[in-house]
């Protein structure tokens, strides 16, 4: 009836305190909001109801709503997204925003839709940079022999390659030990989760050299969007729409929170020339030469 | 309360007490309950998606792997060297032999950081063998269970990690640093419980050895004792991860049994195998389907209303810390450890700091609550595990481990109301400050 | 059927065991490659994972086999006769409708989904569905075994190993 409330269950990786599970309350109350309590989201934070791989399954069995996902676990559904995990396609944060906010990204949210996997927005997620635990990097060639634990995924694993480092794919749960411990020499993330996840404690040099810009991407199962009336997709789309502003700026609060944190905490950080660590990414940008990804590279780069 | 409980409830129950297999039982009764929410397809490809999920995860892999390598240890001649060395060394104290299992599941969860892979590896020889002693086989169970769970406090440790995400913030060095106190606590209080069963029971007490034979028993053992050492040596010097070492248990036991001891043939090989992935698959399934349960439970919000209702009861700051900690061990019961602690922890932190309480604290008493949730049935790892390697069963179990339940809740009253277990050791290190 | 049910049950352990072995060498050559070779492989993780859910619903069909999972014995122990066989025959029962419901048909919808919708695993870059399509052949196992015992009885359970 026309008093029923449409619950939407959302479910993502992140604890609490993460600046992108900050956006995601700020999307659920814009949508009470702007439906007048006709619409809600339940949000089940830290991987309770499963990791990201296995959330974005949920949502194409359609027992779950929304989720949060990186564009890193994404490339199994959608191979399109590897582009995000190719590192230096953007120049700079405003570069990586003015494509994502373009006809082409939008065009690559809704590349999902036919496995089900509808995107709504962008968040921020900042840039990837290299951290470790005894070791300066101020180039590449300070990278070589340097275990670096990298997420599952082949595009993930190329990059440390092509950037000198020995890539080693480690659990993120397991990641604090093995640094502590000595299994792996380094790994990479954004300044917010090197902070949050502890790994400051460890690895005493941070190399702020940005090799990729990967945005965390809000999904909805394409069943339940297709399920929404037209007023209820606005609302929603509207909600997210002003999370995404709300939570751009939060991310950057974040970002340099983290790192006056880091600092404070004795980790010493670097800010490299960039240039020798792009020409080593040249020959991985040739290597795609023939697909749809080289594609995506030009396209991005001439805008 | 809510009719999907209340079915999961009655289901599972009535199957258990039919004897039908326990993770079926659960996989049964968490599908039912789902029925309320999820349409029947759906909700049957998520029970198959969330137990293949609860079993593909690589820090498992420690089970198979302890488990291989523990059936190798006991048939290879390995176990029985080192026993034989451990009862050289504190064979003539009552209820020895207990003391050295659980000073090997301490040590063995400690760097492990698995409470189920302690049990595994430590149980596989230790339960025979306390038994060809003259143990009772229950008995010799609880206190590998009981005990294995004291690595999960003892650094390094998964959990603790898990916890420091989910309080968004505690240093995960203090946590280390904070748990061996209670860790140990746990263990002696568990020997106590031993000594007082042995004197009660007139377990065998052996008697002094001579210097030679105190020197043939160590020297024989010293291959053996080596495993241990490569174990632990590799896991601190950064060559391999606690699951991998599993791997080289399984490598070095494997070569000191057939080419060095040569006490297990070669033709003999491929039926450790099977028989490793049979108590292996018992764990498995029990994992996958807790999962699913897990899953549901959190799917429905089930623990947040559950908790919400009781913690209305009072406003006693004692009499609050008490029922957080019997809904803890009533989660404990029922739930897993890494799902009750990210579910919990954001629900019971901002109550227990308005108690005072420092999320250090906190922290640890919220571990140690639920590692005795991990040897309690229905739901506990270790638990299945002790089961699994002994082949006896839960209900034989229950008896033997009344006395360890009562020591480790004796314990965790002490660290819940006492900080200075959990405090003083991170602030003496300068990795805390106490406020 | 009892026939069948053993020669399956043969080749079911054989294929474990192997199972088993295959997952050692693999954690063993993650070790090595990172370690003495310093060039860390990238699928042994994966492939240790997929086999561990393999070896680990494989071998839940065959523990079942062995009557070996855990269960509350309190009642079963206090019957007999006729009485117990009926019981026997109810908990087969509800093993195989778990098998069919969850397993098999569960199982091979998310088995086709994931094939259909083309999801690839990070590493090896399989179709994962490859990896999901144990559990309705687990689920096959466990029925064909469920109906050996509602006609032929149960297997007595495992014993305790003694180590010499
Ligand atoms: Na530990
Ligand atoms: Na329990």
């Amino acid at each position: 009836g026309d008093t029923e409330v449409r619950t939407l269950k959302m479910a993502h990786t992140l604890d609490q305190t993460h600046p992108v599970h900050q956006g995601i309350v700020f999307m659920a109350d814009r949508l009470e909001e702007v439906s007048g309590g006709k619409m809600t989201i339940d949000i089940y934070p830290g991987g309770q109801l499963g990791s990201e791989r296995e959330l974005m399954e949920l949502l194409q069995i359609g027992s779950l709503a929304m989720t949060k996902v990186s564009s890193s676990p994404m490339e199994g559904f959608v191979p399109a997204m590897k582009v995000f995990n190719v590192p230096y396609v953007f120049r700079d944060n405003e570069h990586f925003w003015r494509v994502l906010n373009s006809e082409e990204g939008k065009e690559l949210l809704l590349a999902g839709d036919s496995v089900n996997l509808r995107g709504l927005g962008y968040f921020d997620a900042g840039s990837r940079s290299f951290y470790n635990v005894d070791t300066p990097v101020y180039k590449p060639e300070d990278l070589t022999g340097q275990k670096i634990r990298v997420q599952q995924s082949q595009t993930a694993l190329q990059m440390v390659k092509s950037l000198g480092g020995s890539p080693t794919p480690i659990s993120w749960g397991e990641l604090y030990t093995a640094l502590s411990q000595g299994v792996v020499d380094g790994a990479e993330n954004n300044p917010p989760s090197f902070y949050t996840s502890k790994h400051y404690e460890v690895c005493k040099y941070y190399t702020l050299n940005e090799h990729t810009s990967v945005p965390d991407i809000v999904l909805i199962s394409s069943y339940i969007w297709n399920n929404l009336d037209q007023q209820e997709q606005v609302w929603l789309q509207q909600a997210m729409d002003d999370a995404v502003v709300y939570q751009r700026k939060l991310w950057a609060e974040k970002t340099q929170e983290a790192l006056d944190a880091v600092q404070e905490a004795g980790v010493t950080v670097i800010r490299p020339d960039k240039k020798p660590f792009m020409d080593k990414v040249q020959a991985m940008h040739e290597s795609y030469k023939g697909t749809e990804i080289y594609d995506l590279i030009q396209t991005f780069k001439a805008m | 309360m809510d009719w999907s409980v209340v079915v999961l409830l009655v289901t599972f129950v009535v199957l258990l007490i039919l004897n039908v297999p326990i993770s079926i039982g659960i996989g049964v009764a968490t599908f039912a309950a789902m029925l309320f929410t999820i349409d029947f397809g759906p909700a049957a490809v998520t029970v198959a998606q969330r137990m293949a999920s609860g079993v593909n995860s690589f820090a498992l892999l420690a089970i198979p792997f302890f488990v291989l390598s523990g059936l190798l240890m006991g048939r290879g001649g390995i176990a029985h060297r080192l026993i034989e060395f451990a009862k050289v060394l504190i064979g003539m104290l009552p209820g020895g032999l207990a003391f050295v299992n659980i000073i090997s599941c301490t040590l063995f969860g400690a760097i492990s950081g698995s409470a189920v892979a302690a049990t595994s590896a430590i149980g596989g020889f230790m339960i025979p063998t306390m038994e060809k002693e003259g143990y009772d086989k229950n008995f010799n169970t609880a206190v590998t269970v009981a005990s294995s769970t004291t690595g999960l406090l003892i650094p390094p440790s998964n959990i603790l990690i898990v916890y420091s995400l989910a309080s968004g913030g505690v240093s995960i060095a203090a946590l280390f640093i904070a748990g061996y106190l209670p860790g140990i606590l746990v263990a002696l209080s568990l020997m106590a419980v031993c000594a007082v069963y042995a004197k009660m029971h007139g377990y065998p007490v052996g008697r002094v050895p001579s210097i030679k034979e105190v020197g043939k028993k160590t020297l024989d053992a010293i291959p053996s004792l080596f495993l241990i050492v490569l174990v632990i040596g590799g896991i601190v010097g950064g060559f391999f991860t606690a699951t991998e070492a599993s791997v080289i248990a399984v490598l070095y036991s494997l070569i000191l049994s057939v080419f060095i001891y040569k006490e297990v043939k070669i033709p003999e090989l491929p039926e450790i195998f099977i028989k490793s992935v049979e108590t292996t698959a018992i764990v498995m399934l029990l994992i996958a389907t807790s999962t699913a349960m897990s899953w549901m439970l959190s799917y429905e919000n089930i623990p947040q209303n559950i908790s919400a209702a009781l913690m209305g009861l009072s406003d006693n700051p004692f009499i609050i810390l008490l029922t957080i900690n019997l809904i803890l061990l009533l989660v404990g019961i029922f739930m897993d450890m890494t799902p009750a602690v990210l579910i919990f922890t954001p629900i019971f932190l901002p109550v227990a700091m308005e108690l005072g309480m420092s999320p250090l604290h906190f922290g640890i008493m919220m571990v140690l609550n639920l590692c005795i949730g991990l040897c309690t049935p229905p739901v506990g790892a270790v638990l299945f595990v002790g089961c699994g390697i002994a082949k006896t069963s839960i209900a034989k179990l229950i008896k033997p481990l009344m006395p360890m339940y009562a020591a480790m809740i004796v314990v965790l009253m002490l660290v819940a109301y006492v900080p200075a277990i959990s405090e003083f050791l991170p602030t003496f290190f300068g990795l805390y400050e106490a406020k | 059927m009892k026939a069948l049910s053993n020669f399956i049950e043969k080749i079911l352990g054989a294929f474990v065991g192997l199972l088993m072995a295959v997952m050692v060498l693999d954690v063993t050559w993650q070790v090595l490659t990172r370690f003495v070779l310093k060039e860390p492989s990238s699928y042994t993780e994966e492939l240790a994972r997929f086999l561990l859910v393999w070896i680990g619903l494989l071998g839940a069909a065959y523990a079942y086999r062995k009557k070996a999972h855990l269960g509350l014995d309190i009642l079963s122990q206090k019957l007999e006769g006729i009485a117990k066989r009926r019981l026997d025959i109810f908990i087969s029962l509800v093993c195989m409708l778990f098998a069919c419901v969850i397993m098999i048909y569960g199982g091979s919808k998310l088995m086709l989904l994931t094939l259909e919708l083309d999801q690839m695993s990070a590493a090896l870059q399989v179709k994962v569905g490859y990896l999901y399509s144990v559990i309705p052949l687990s689920g096959l196992l466990i029925v064909l075994f469920s109906l050996d015992r509602i006609v032929n009885g149960d297997p007595e359970p495992e014993e305790l190993e003694f180590y010499e």
